[in-house]
C-alpha cells in the first residue's frame, strides 16, 4: 500500500472538492467559503483549466455587479455546480441555514439568506461542505427547512445531484429513494465511526468503498501554486496562509 | 413595475416559503402541468434610503451596486436622504448611479445619514458601533437601552453626531 500523505482537514476537504469540479463547467461558491474556493482553484490548476470559477467576495473571481445577476444566471441553467455550508442536513437532504432552536424563540438566528434556497432548485449539482461530521450536523429532521431536498409534486427542479463532503465521509442523495446514502468512507476512518456520528440511517448494505486517498501531487499543487495564487489574488489570503500548509 | 406577483424558481417545500403569507404555489398559466412558487408584489407606502448626492430637482446619485431603483419604483412615495445637496446632477455624474428625480418625492440633506454604516467616498463603517448594535439586538431590553443611549438621548441628529465627535466640518478638517 502506498503511503498516504498527511494533511489538515481543510486540505482534505479542498482536495475532495476539487475532484468534483469539471472542466468547461461553471462552479461557484457564496460567502464564507474558503474551502470550496481552495478546492475550485485546485481543480483549475490541475484537471479543469477551463473551468469558470465564481467566488463571492473575490475581486478576481466575482464577475457580477449585484446579487440578482448571478441568481438570474443560475435560473437560466448556466451554473453547473454550487457549494453550500449548512448547519444541519437531514436524511431527506433538507438543509437548515437559518436557525438553531424554535424559529419564533431561537437560540441562534443565522443570517440565512434566500439565495441558497433558490440555487438548490436551479443548479444541477449541489455539494455541501462542513468541517465536522457529527450528529448535530447530520440530523434525523432539521429544525428549520431553509430549502427542501425534494420538490413538491409538479414543481420542476433542475437539481439532480446532491453530495455532502465531511472530514469522515462522502454522502450522496439516492435519486430514486431521495434519501441520503453513504458513498465512501475516507482512509483512516471506519464505517462504525461514520454511523456512530450520523443522526440518521445511511442505508448501508454490504461493503462501503473507501474514498480515493489524497495524493502527494494534489497536496503539492494546493500547497504551492494554489496557496500562492490565493494570497496574490486576495482570495481568502489569511486562511490560505494559515490553513494550507507548506509542502 | 406594478405587476401583482412574480414567479420564483426555488424555495418550494421550505419553511421559508411556508411561513410567508405572500408566497404561494400556483400553476404556470402557459403550462398548467407545472407549478411554481409565486411571490406577491411588495408595494411600500414609503421608501426611505440614503445616498451620496441629491439635487434641487430630486435627481439623486445612489450606490453603484444597490437595488435603490427597484425600491423606488415599487413604492408610492420615495424620500431620499443625502450626504450633500448640489445644484444639478446628470446621468454623466460619477461615481454612483443616477436616478432621475421623477421617481423621488422628497430629498433631505442628512450628512452622516448612513452612520454607523458606511457611505462610500464619505466615511467608513464604525465597527465598534455596529458591534454594540448587534449585541443590543439580543433582547428587547438591551435594544431599548441601546435606543435610549443612542437615539432618545439627543434632541437632534446633529447633537448625536457631535457626541460621537462627528460633524461635516470636523471630518472635512481631518481629510
Amino acid at each position: 500500500m502506498t503511503q498516504i500523505p498527511e494533511c489538515t482537514m481543510e486540505e482534505l476537504l479542498a482536495v475532495l472538492i476539487s475532484r468534483e469540479v469539471k472542466d468547461f463547467e461553471m462552479s461557484a461558491c457564496g460567502a464564507l467559503s474558503f474551502i470550496p474556493a481552495a478546492g475550485m482553484l485546485l481543480a483549475s490548476h490541475t484537471h479543469a483549466p477551463h473551468a469558470e470559477i465564481i467566488i463571492q467576495g473575490s475581486k478576481e473571481y466575482f464577475p457580477f455587479v449585484g446579487g440578482p445577476d448571478w441568481h438570474n444566471m443560475a435560473s437560466r441553467g448556466q451554473m453547473d455546480l454550487f457549494f453550500i455550508g449548512a448547519i444541519e442536513i437531514d436524511r431527506h437532504a433538507n438543509f437548515n441555514l437559518h436557525v438553531i432552536g424554535d424559529r419564533d424563540h431561537p437560540d441562534v438566528l443565522m443570517p440565512g439568506l434566500y439565495g441558497s434556497g433558490l440555487l438548490y432548485y436551479t443548479v444541477p449539482r449541489i455539494i455541501f461542505f462542513r468541517t465536522e461530521h457529527t450528529r448535530r450536523f447530520l440530523v434525523e429532521k432539521v429544525q428549520f427547512i431553509s430549502a427542501a431536498g425534494s420538490a413538491p409534486e409538479g414543481v420542476p427542479r433542475r437539481n439532480r445531484e446532491v453530495k455532502i463532503i465531511t472530514p469522515r465521509a462522502i454522502l450522496r442523495r439516492n435519486e430514486e429513494t431521495r434519501f441520503l446514502e453513504l458513498e465512501s468512507v475516507h482512509p483512516g476512518h471506519t464505517l462504525k465511526e461514520v454511523l456512530d456520528n450520523t443522526g440518521f440511517d445511511l442505508g448501508v448494505k454490504g461493503k462501503v468503498p473507501e474514498t480515493s486517498p489524497v495524493t502527494a501531487d494534489e497536496l503539492h499543487v494546493l500547497r504551492t501554486a494554489v496557496k500562492k495564487h490565493m494570497i496574490e489574488t486576495e482570495t481568502y489570503p489569511e486562511l490560505a496562509r494559515t490553513r494550507i500548509m507548506v509542502d | 413595475m406594478g405587476i401583482p406577483y412574480v414567479p420564483v424558481l426555488g424555495l418550494a417545500g421550505s419553511d421559508v416559503a411556508a411561513r410567508r403569507s405572500d408566497f404561494t404555489i400556483a400553476p404556470n398559466p402557459f403550462n398548467p402541468e407545472e407549478k411554481f412558487v409565486v411571490a406577491k408584489a411588495i408595494n411600500p407606502d414609503v421608501a426611505i434610503f440614503h445616498c451620496a448626492k441629491a439635487d434641487r430637482a430630486g435627481n439623486v446619485l445612489t450606490r453603484k451596486k444597490g437595488n435603490e431603483m427597484l425600491l423606488a419604483q415599487a413604492s408610492r412615495k420615495v424620500i431620499v436622504t443625502a450626504e450633500e445637496i448640489v445644484d444639478k446632477l446628470s446621468l454623466d455624474d460619477a461615481p454612483g448611479r443616477f436616478m432621475p428625480g421623477v421617481h423621488v418625492t422628497a430629498v433631505v440633506r442628512a450628512p452622516f445619514g448612513a452612520y454607523p454604516t458606511e457611505a462610500t467616498g464619505y466615511y467608513d463603517e464604525d465597527e465598534e458601533q455596529i458591534l454594540e448594535y448587534v449585541k443590543a439586538s439580543d433582547s428587547d431590553e438591551a435594544f431599548s437601552r441601546y435606543l435610549d443611549k443612542n437615539v432618545f438621548a439627543f434632541d437632534s441628529h446633529d447633537a448625536y453626531l457631535e457626541s460621537r465627535r462627528l460633524s461635516p466640518a470636523r471630518v472635512a478638517a481631518a481629510l
